[in-house]
């Protein structure tokens, strides 16, 4: 377990240079995907390396000549990392441009100044008044295969699509398993080692991630734990598209709490609800984005509540208050929110909003926040 | 060994607060935290404790809070200036609901439960904007003693309205009003409701529920208390010395621990 959780944590620590690695490697061609919502198992039935694009690490600078500094920190990043170069290892590039207006920026820059060999736009919808969405959607994802098969030269067959979604689904299920585990266990991984986990699913190839999954889980059912009972379990929520700062998530634990399982992007939302293998591939992609919950602000989805769903997950694990982690400059969780709290005044959940930069962390004042609603719960 | 100490390490003022076994203020001390947040908090607990006539040893527990409660080599724990401030005011308001701080370098407001603990809070640490520092500075700009600023408010006689909330652009904004002609005593009365206007927008977060206490140090200012209250319409409660609220809450949990 530890030896996976390490190179786990190795292949995190530098992006970058695991994805350039692996196309060298495979000798494939990289797709980067802009999160939260294409579906990457087309590309991988292409036959190429799907990678969802990651936030940086490093501070924001000529990308501010294209993106203004009021913009999320994945885009700002994004856009940085593209113009210097960095992203040199990405073949082409999806946006879905109908997720926020900030991803609606990216085709005209990247198409501009970065110039991928393959660009594709996805326009899917971001309200469901029903069957004809669905057959839209459908529509749109028939053009991405088409465009695809246009840009490898080669067929995508039903077959390689319903392969490619067979190892996804089975990525999933592992990361569910992982999450079950923790679970039952909360003490046995800490929250950056879970973000890790399920970031690494997200550039590295599924089989690949899949081997790395079954190795661990092993370890994990094996392991037995010494339950902390005076820990706080608390539901981390949101963080919409980008990887948390792991220093805020050791912050949370070192303040007592600790993460029983999370409704995070780069955690349980990721990985939520199979593609059913049933019918038609596209189909089964299209039901799956279309797919109400977990509910997402970028989808226009008013009939579930997402107060209502992360109330649920505190409930069913026992745990005695929310986070919601809102990225800077991220009007979809921005305008959310708001409903968002209220149902946890109306409903008396404790629960506190913290703002996720990306270059400032004032992590001092993040820790004020976050000791603070210890003590609340805890009833200091 | 009935003595419980509260200290309040703040970005500008250190606040010591000393309390006997029945919860009453022996003594207390305020001064400059300076650099050195280590040194300037066993200074203040030695100053109150000379005060009160004690020594060390007397004392059952320490507990720090405020900005810098990680830096106190003799506290025995550390608890967030939110709680502690809520429980300074309920000590010293016992129907208060919403506390409004306003210090050196932040500003909070907290919303505190009928049992006295805190329900929900905002905070604004990101700038110095209508805290204690923004006072320094449009003090200085204005050529008065910080002192006078809160009295010069109720000399005002027009409304000039000071537009800007960060401290770099609203100087220079005061410097030009200055320089337009208006009175010391109407740009005074600006600043004060440029922070009021600041504040009305934490508490329209956290939600107004009477009473209402300001306390920190830029509630000496009467100028800006008057203003917020104005703001908000309702008369706010100020304890006789604003700022060591935080530390009395930090002592009154110390002593809880002893
Ligand atoms: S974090 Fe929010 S604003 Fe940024 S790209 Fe994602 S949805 Fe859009």
């Amino acid at each position: 377990m530890e030896k996976v959780l390490t190179e786990i944590a190795e292949i995190t620590a530098d992006p970058y240079g695991y994805v350039a690695g692996l196309k060298e490697r495979k000798e494939k061609k990289v797709i980067g995907c802009f999160p939260m919502h294409i579906p990457d198992e087309i590309i991988h039935a292409a036959d190429l390396i799907p990678v969802v694009i990651w936030r940086g690490n490093e501070p924001v600078t000529w990308g501010h000549a294209h993106v203004p500094p009021y913009d999320c920190g994945i885009t700002r990043s994004f856009v940085d990392d593209a113009v210097r170069g960095k992203l040199g290892f990405m073949d082409g590039m999806v946006f879905h441009v109908r997720q926020c207006l900030q991803a609606g920026e990216f085709p005209f820059i990247m198409e501009r100044h970065v110039k991928p060999s393959y660009q594709k736009v996805l326009y899917l919808p971001a309200l469901y008044p029903g069957d004809v969405m669905r057959d839209f959607t459908i529509t749109e994802l028939e053009g991405f295969k088409t465009s695809l098969e246009e840009f490898t030269g080669k067929k995508i067959s039903d077959d390689n699509l319903n392969k490619s979604i067979e190892i996804y689904n089975k990525n999933r299920g592992l990361l569910e398993r992982v999450y079950e585990i923790r679970r039952e266990k909360p003490e046995i991984l800490k929250a950056r080692e879970v973000m890790q986990i399920v970031w690494s699913s997200m550039f590295m190839l599924k089989e690949d991630h899949n081997k790395l999954l079954t190795e661990l889980i092993k370890g994990m059912e094996a392991k037995t734990v010494e339950p902390e009972k005076d820990k706080i379990r608390v539901i981390p929520v949101g963080c919409l598209c980008q990887t948390l700062q792991f220093d805020i998530l050791d912050l949370i634990e070192d303040l007592g709490m600790i993460i029983p399982d999370d409704d995070l992007y780069i955690g349980s939302r990721y990985f939520a609800n199979q593609v059913n293998l049933d019918g038609s591939p596209l189909g089964a992609l299209a039901d799956r984005y279309l797919t109400r919950t977990p509910v997402c602000p970028t989808k226009g989805v008013w009939q579930v509540h997402w107060g209502d769903e992360a109330i649920k997950k505190m409930r069913d694990n026992d745990a005695r208050g929310i986070i919601s982690i809102i990225v800077k400059y991220c009007p979809p969780h921005a305008c959310y929110y708001p409903d968002f709290k209220s149902k946890m005044e109306k409903e008396g959940i404790n629960a506190i909003m913290i703002e996720m930069e990306h270059e400032i962390i004032t992590l001092e004042a993040i820790k004020t926040r976050l000791q603070s609603f210890v003590e609340i719960i805890g009833g200091v | 060994m009935t003595i419980a100490i509260g200290v309040d390490v703040g970005s500008l003022c250190t606040k010591t607060v000393i309390l006997d076994g029945g919860n009453n203020i022996l003594s207390y001390d305020i001064m400059r935290s300076g650099h050195y947040y280590k040194g300037a908090a066993e200074e203040s607990i030695n100053n109150a404790l000379k005060t009160a006539g004690l020594r060390k040893e007397d004392v059952g527990y320490i507990l720090g809070t405020g900005y810098g409660r990680g830096a106190i080599s003799s506290a025995d724990g550390q608890v967030t200036e939110i709680t502690c401030h809520a429980r300074g005011a309920t000590r010293l308001f016992p129907r208060v609901h919403t506390v409004i701080d306003i210090g050196g370098q932040d500003s909070k407001v907290i919303g505190i439960g009928d049992n006295g603990r805190v329900t929900n809070f905002v905070m604004n640490d990101k700038c110095a904007a209508g805290t204690g520092r923004f006072l320094e500075v449009m003090a200085s700009a204005l050529s008065v003693d910080i002192g006078e600023m809160g009295d010069l408010f109720f000399a005002s006689d027009k409304n000039v309205e000071v537009s800007s909330m960060c401290t770099v652009f609203a100087e220079s904004e005061v410097i030009s009003l200055f320089a337009q002609g208006h009175k010391k005593a109407d740009i005074a009365a600006g600043i004060a409701d440029s922070i009021a206007r600041r504040v009305v927008g934490m508490v329209g977060q956290v939600g107004l529920k009477e009473e209402v206490i300001m306390s920190g140090g830029v509630a000496k200012n009467a100028g800006v208390a008057h203003a917020i209250g104005k703001r908000i319409g309702t008369k706010l409660l100020i304890a006789d010395e604003p700022q060591i609220v935080g530390a009395l809450g930090a002592a009154i949990i110390a002593s809880e621990r002893i």
